[in-house]
């Protein structure tokens, strides 16, 4: 008898197939990162971040293939750090990230009423995104802004002094 | 939202309220970079480390260490490049300081670190800032071009043969890595895991180098010690700790914000019910977390006419610790069991998995405070709650796991009412399960 | 080592110990038990377990033992109850979300967790909460996993990145939500299984052998692999008739590899059962017949008889005796034997890919250990894949350099895998490897052989630097396919050099008796196999072959075996060679046999039998005597191996002072004295060398790509072609659709399917 045959089923994952590419001023801000460091891995965050800005707000297939290329790391080493850091999704959000701080003193001076109302308005529970993809609303910890609390930061713009009026009028002027 | 000094002339914040205060040519109108031309020109490194020392500075970060110690601590003779790491990760609950430092006067904690890279012998040095403050990353990118094109910054400062680069660096969301090896774990790529002491990062950190991790406000007082000198610094504040001292105040007061006391000052009630406008509403004062949420809660009692001073000692006479300085003031209104359970999912959520105790410990911990909530505690939780704080305080890898047991074990001592409410009420099964 | 000592006092009792000595080492030394699970010896310090804390005295807090160098005069507490409540504490953090699945747990008897729980665990569980829930998946074919029983000790992310280099498998996420796994949750790497084998828990599970046994159903023996020269001692664990699966788990078996094992020493072994073997001894009456089933009387007197008139018609050397280097001593010693003694025959060879004997006969220095290498201080690798071929000295070359700092010098036509560990790359043209050789012995480039390599002579320069600045021992190692000439000179270098430590030798051959087979005489016969292949017909009429296909000598003659007149086979499988075969005898694999290898450390190491033999086979060396017997001699063997051993002992010099029973220990192997050759004229070989070399073609070129990660490994062969997981690897390792159902179920069941349309 011949020795066993195997037909793959599917193609092996090989996620280090097709990376992403960007245009030559991204790659220019991230030559700008790597000239920081003696050690191209110390600038896996920094650009971990221009990935995920660039490639919809996560880092897709695609994008983890780029960076474990661009600091030639095993596609596991960008794993293993991706999923340490609570700002680096591995997952789609939603265009407008709303984090909302729950931490102690937010909480005690009104974050609830905060969450409630955005949540009530979005229609959605924190941890999801509406169905247009526009927003998500996540509640995280301490954001550094416990004397101006309530506050919520939305992508990497701080809100503070929140007040469910001031909610509205944020969330009416945005884009 | 107050930034004020009190009870002292400004150091700190002397040029919080200037107009553009965060531009070069406003810090140089208000004497910037004077300190760091005075080290340039007559200074030895030597001399810098002895300014430091006589002037009592304590690190602003949590832990207290003196920092001239710290810095005399960097081998001289090692052949590595050694580096100045500044610790801007400022993720403690309650602790907003270094963010309007960076954000208001970022000049001054470029001085800071050139001085400490000058004493240290550092050509690179690095300021690591939490990812959520990309804004002030921004603003330091910017400062730090200015410094650079008025040849402050880079080779040859202020045409001395002294050349030192100071990049900024981002964080991603990891409340551990404020603590100084997880920040280095990080900064070189890893995981955020802190690292086993010894070595000490002062002699193996950064790529085994020899290296100083110092917070923003440790770095930002450097330059008012080596413009007044040492003793002048150290007379501000109390003999075994020097200087000026900020605190973070949030809460049910009328006026929260950054204050900047002398260290010392006394007392803590006054601060809170007169500096500070007192409670909101006139409430009652009902508990304050005095040092960052790491630290032992105190009861009102416990400061209400007792003229708690407010310095590294006077706290800890008081029942609890200086920390960071993050005062977190709660009323009547607040349910103490309810503000632990807040803390911690905090830890929870922050502990880096690295060691059992701190891993587990709050994992269980928050699902018995769950549980609890939901009207099935028990008589035992409390003892058990306190129990399991045990097998973590001092058995964790790194302080994390200390950080997220005291707050436990302080609230259920001074306020069993709180706890006792709701295991007697519990309408859970009572009495642990016994599996044998 | 200074063996310096200092004093240590242990609850209350004063020690001695060695200067530098680890407290939670001496603590166990001392009989102090500390419970403990990240703490592993041969991996880079970890102190996340928080088992093994201890008090000592003037430390403000309880002591991580695993992280302490005992100091002059430390005072040590490991017994009270301050210890004791942060011990069990540990233990109880540690199963609060751990699942109490253990009946249903292939570790469950064998489990660390387990063991610990025992002596460490509260009879009272307090945790009382929803258990963290993880769903069973698979890693790859070969590993399952578990993530729920996971205690995060990170022994293996810590075997993958430092043993094996490989970083596949890596911790995720943060907190209590840490788990255990890869990037898109599948497994691509060498699949050499040592993650398994060090978790203390049931986390990650040899998928070949799930739910198939209880470790206690299982007889556990201790024996030798049988595939590469490494010689890794191994403990085969079988029920019944049946072998189940391998393991080095050091509570079993504790020799040169520790719990290392690579893919086929852990998964190659289900060849032993597979249902191919072949059943009872086999004759074809007439040439172009079928094989017909017979007795094994019949058999024996068959080919007897055939053997017997064609010697007398055309005398001994028209008899070929071929043996195979996967064979033990015993087995190719009775080949030797029944060759010269019995028939007289000079045509007797083991067909191993290379002749070692230039290099054994002119051999100038000791051949090195596995441990030598380990601590070498340089480490020179002429040729060669030993990440692929010889998996164990590529992790101890690989552990000299990252973990003791040792120097590695690479010189080969491939940029292999290790070349990342190296400090000295010298890219060499495919194929002048000889040149290099050339190179070493004399210095001072060589007419054209630094233009024949591809390679500047300053290179070569650098690399004499590296070697006469060494402080410590240079390993030597060369893979076998050189030139005889260059063998010689390469086993004389060790004259040539005089560093301040030891010189030492390491040939790779290729399989897991390539050595013994040189020992036992078999490389001294008059022909090669390919010689005799091309002979066959005229000069050789008549071939015995034992457990040997001949493999590439055949492919490049397929018809030689048809020409003979008669044709002899001992085997497991029907192969090339029993197409052509006028009697087949079933023989015994290394897991039904006893007997000795010997490894490239020059280690004569047991091989037990685990199980009886399978079906009617028998072991080779008794085929042999049974059939020597038959013509009339008796090999007085009397049916023990060790019998067969003592007339080793007693006719081959290097084995004369070994006894058979003393290899029992498999923690202490015994090295063979092959006889040091003194240094001698070498100008004939360096003339040939110089014509090899100029023979060379100029532009041969070089490989630029390293080869992927199992290109050797994973390659079907006659053993590990039985297996089917090894082919899968071979296709690439698909990713199956789901992880939760074996991977090897869907492809076959995908076969299944893929085959039916055919069925009518
Ligand atoms: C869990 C943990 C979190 C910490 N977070 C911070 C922080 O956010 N910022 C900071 O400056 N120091 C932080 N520290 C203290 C640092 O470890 C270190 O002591 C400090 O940066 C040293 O600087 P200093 O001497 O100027 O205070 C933290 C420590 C621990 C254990
Ligand atoms: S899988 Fe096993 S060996 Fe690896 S970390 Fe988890 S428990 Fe330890
Ligand atoms: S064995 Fe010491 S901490 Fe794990």
């Amino acid at each position: 008898m011949p020795l066993v045959t195997i037909q793959p089923l599917s193609q092996p994952v090989n996620i280090s197939g097709e990376a992403a590419t960007f245009s030559a001023e991204v790659e220019a801000e991230i030559d700008a990162h790597l000239a920081k460091y003696p050690v191209m891995r110390s600038a896996i965050l920094p650009l971990m971040f221009i990935v995920q800005r660039e490639r919809g707000g996560y880092l897709d297939p695609p994008g983890v293939a780029y960076l474990a290329r661009r600091l030639a790391l095993r596609i596991t080493d960008i794993w293993e750090v991706a999923t340490f850091y609570s700002m680096i999704n591995t997952e789609p959000v939603g265009r407008y990230h709303i984090q909302i701080c729950k931490t102690l003193s937010c909480k005690i001076m009104g974050e609830p009423k905060i969450t409630e109302h955005v949540c009530k308005r979005l229609g959605i529970k924190p941890g999801e995104t509406t169905a247009d993809g526009r927003f998500t609303v996540s509640l995280v910890e301490c954001l550094g802004s416990c004397g101006t609390a309530p506050m919520f930061q939305i992508g990497f713009d701080y809100h503070e002094d929140l007040s469910t009026a001031k909610v509205d009028q944020i969330l009416d002027s945005l884009p | 939202m107050r930034i004020e000094a009190i009870g002292c002339e400004p150091l700190q914040l002397a040029r919080m309220h200037l107009e553009n205060s965060a531009s070069l040519e406003v810090y140089r109108q208000h004497g910037g970079y004077q300190a760091l031309e005075k080290v340039l020109t007559s200074m030895s490194p030597d001399d810098v480390i002895n300014e430091v020392k006589k002037s009592a500075l304590r690190g602003r970060g949590g832990a207290g260490f003196p920092t001239g110690m710290k810095w005399s601590f960097v081998p001289k003779d090692s052949p590595k490049p050694k580096y100045v790491v500044c610790n801007a990760d400022e993720s403690e609950p309650g602790t907003f300081k270094d963010r309007y430092l960076m954000e208001r006067d970022p000049h001054t904690l470029i001085e800071g670190m050139l001085i400490a890279a000058y004493a240290l012998g550092a050509k690179t040095n690095y300021i690591y800032t939490r990812g959520e403050y990309k804004y002030l990353i921004d603003i330091m990118d910017r400062a730090l071009a200015e410094a650079r094109a008025a040849g402050l910054l880079g080779d040859n400062i202020l045409k001395s043969n002294f050349s030192s680069e100071i990049h900024t660096h981002s964080g991603a969301g990891a409340y551990i890595c404020g603590e100084e090896t997880a920040l280095l774990s990080s900064l070189e790529g890893m995981r955020g895991h802190p690292r086993m002491k010894p070595p000490f990062p002062a002699v193996s950190g950064l790529y085994s180098a020899p290296t100083v991790v110092n917070n923003v406000e440790t770095l930002t007082a450097v330059p008012d010690i080596i413009k007044m000198g040492g003793e002048a610094y150290q007379k501000l504040g109390t003999e075994k700790s020097g200087g000026t001292k900020l605190w973070s105040v949030s809460g049910h007061v009328n006026r929260p914000g950054v204050y900047e006391l002398p260290m010392g000052y006394d007392d803590m009630e006054k601060f809170i019910m007169e500096d500070c406008g007192g409670m909101k509403e006139g409430r009652q004062l009902k508990a304050v977390i005095p040092g960052g949420s790491s630290v032992y809660i105190m009861r009102a009692d416990q400061i209400i006419g007792k003229d708690v001073r407010m310095d590294y000692e006077g706290l800890v006479a008081a029942g609890s610790m200086v920390g960071s300085g993050g005062f977190i003031v709660m009323d009547e209104t607040v349910d103490i069991f309810e503000s632990t359970k807040n803390l911690t999912e905090f830890y929870k959520h922050e502990s880096c998995g690295w060691c059992t105790p701190c891993r587990e410990g709050t994992d269980w911990l928050v699902k018995v405070f769950k549980r609890i909530a939901s009207g099935n505690g028990r008589p035992g939780d409390a003892q058990l709650m306190l129990d399991l704080c045990d097998n973590i305080e001092g058995k964790s890898f790194c302080p994390l796991g200390d950080a997220a047991a005291w707050p436990i074990q302080s609230a259920i001592q001074r306020f069993p009412e709180d706890f006792k409410r709701r295991l007697i009420s519990g309408n859970g099964s009572n009495g642990d399960r016994v599996v044998s | 080592m200074s063996a310096e000592l200092i004093k240590v006092i242990i609850n209350n009792k004063d020690f001695q110990v060695a200067k530098g000595a680890r407290l939670i080492d001496v603590c166990r030394e001392k009989g102090f038990d500390i419970p403990s699970f990240c703490y592993y010896a041969d991996l880079a310090l970890q102190a996340s377990c928080r088992m093994c804390l201890v008090r000592i005295e003037k430390m403000p807090k309880l002591q991580t033992s695993c992280t302490i160098i005992c100091t002059d005069g430390m005072v040590v507490t490991t017994q009270s109850e301050e210890v004791e409540k942060a011990q069990r504490g540990m233990m109880e953090f540690l199963l609060a979300n751990h699942p109490l699945d253990c009946p249903v747990c292939d570790r469950g008897g064998e489990c660390e967790l387990q063991e610990m729980a025992f002596s460490w665990g509260n009879l009272e569980e307090r945790f009382t909460e929803q258990k963290n829930y993880r769903p069973e998946k698979y890693l790859s074919p070969m590993v399952a996993n578990d993530p729920q029983r996971c205690i995060l000790c990170k022994r293996c992310t810590r075997v993958c990145d430092e043993w094996m280099g490989e970083d596949a498998i890596e911790a995720g996420g943060r907190g209590a939500g840490t788990v255990i796994g890869t990037y898109g949750g599948w497994l691509d790497c060498s699949q050499c299984g040592n993650c398994i084998e060090v978790c203390p828990t049931g986390t990650l599970l040899d998928a070949t052998y799930r739910h198939q046994a209880r470790p206690w159903e299982l007889a556990q023996t201790i024996s030798t692999c049988t595939f590469c020269s490494d010689g890794c001692q191994m403990s085969l664990g079988a029920r019944g008739g049946d072998l189940l699966r391998i393991v080095a788990r050091d509570r079993y078996v504790n020799g040169l590899n520790g719990e290392f094992l690579c893919i086929k020493g852990r998964f190659g072994h289900p060849f032993v059962n597979h249902a191919d073997r072949i059943r009872t001894p086999l004759i074809r009456y007439q040439k172009g017949g079928r094989l017909i089933p017979a007795t094994w009387d019949d058999a024996i007197q068959h080919v007897a008889r055939n053997l017997d008139a064609i010697v007398d018609a055309n005398g001994p050397n028209s008899l070929a005796i071929v043996g195979s280097p996967r064979l033990t001593n015993e087995a190719l010693f009775a080949l030797r034997k029944f060759a010269t003694e019995l028939v007289g025959t000079e045509n007797y060879t083991a067909t191993d890919a290379f002749s070692l004997r230039p290099f054994f006969e002119n051999l100038g220095a000791p051949l090195a250990t596995h441990n030598d290498i380990r601590h070498a201080a340089t480490i020179l690798l002429l040729g060669g894949e030993p990440e692929e071929l010889q998996p164990l000295t590529g992790k101890q070359v690989r552990q000299a350099v990252r973990n003791s700092g040792a120097k590695l010098i690479v010189v080969n036509s491939v940029p292999i895998r290790l070349v990342e560990q190296s400090s000295q790359f010298i890219h060499i043209n495919e194929g002048s490897l000889d040149a290099a050789v050339f190179a070493l012995h004399s210095p001072g480039s060589p007419q054209g052989a630094m233009e024949k390599m591809g390679v500047e002579a300053k290179e070569f320069a650098a690399l004499q630097e590296t070697l006469t600045n060494t402080q410590g021992d240079i390993v030597i190692m060369f893979s076998a396919e050189l030139s005889p000439a260059a063998q010689t000179i390469l086993a004389q270098l060790p004259f040539g050099l005089s560093g301040s430590g030891r010189v030492l030798l390491h040939p790779l051959p290729l399989y897991n008796n390539s050595i013994g087979a040189h020992d036992m005489g078999m490389m001294k016969g008059a022909m090669s196999a390919a010689q005799m292949l091309a002979a066959t017909g005229e000069t050789i009429r008549a071939m015995y072959v034992a457990g040997s296909f001949l493999g590439t000598q055949l492919e490049n003659n397929p018809d030689a075996l048809a020409k003979l007149d008669f044709l002899v086979v001992q085997e497991l499988f029907e192969t090339a060679t029993t197409e052509h075969a006028d009697v087949v005898f079933p023989a015994a694999s290394f897991a039904e046999v006893d007997g000795t290898f010997t490894n490239n450390d020059g280690f004569v190491q047991r091989v037990r039998q685990s199980i009886a033999p399978v079906h009617s086979s028998r072991p080779d060396w008794i085929i042999t005597a049974q059939l020597a017997n038959e013509l009339g001699v008796d090999f007085g063997f009397d049916l023990s191996a060790s019998a067969v051993f003592r007339e080793i002992a007693a006719t081959i010099p290097a084995y004369a002072d070994l006894r058979y029973p003393l290899l029992k220990d498999e923690s202490h192997p015994v090295q063979v004295k092959h006889t040091q050759a003194a240094q001698r004229d070498l100008s004939t070989e360096l003339e040939q060398l110089k014509q090899l070399v100029s023979e060379l073609p100029a532009e041969a070129g070089k490989q630029t790509v390293t080869p992927d990660v199992g290109h050797e490994l994973f390659k079907p062969g006659t053993l590990t072609g039985r297996v089917p997981q090894f082919p899968l690897l071979a296709g690439g390792n698909p990713r199956p659709e789901t992880l939760r159902i074996s991977p090897l179920y869907q492809i076959t069941k995908a076969i299944a399917d893929f085959q039916l349309p055919g069925a009518d």
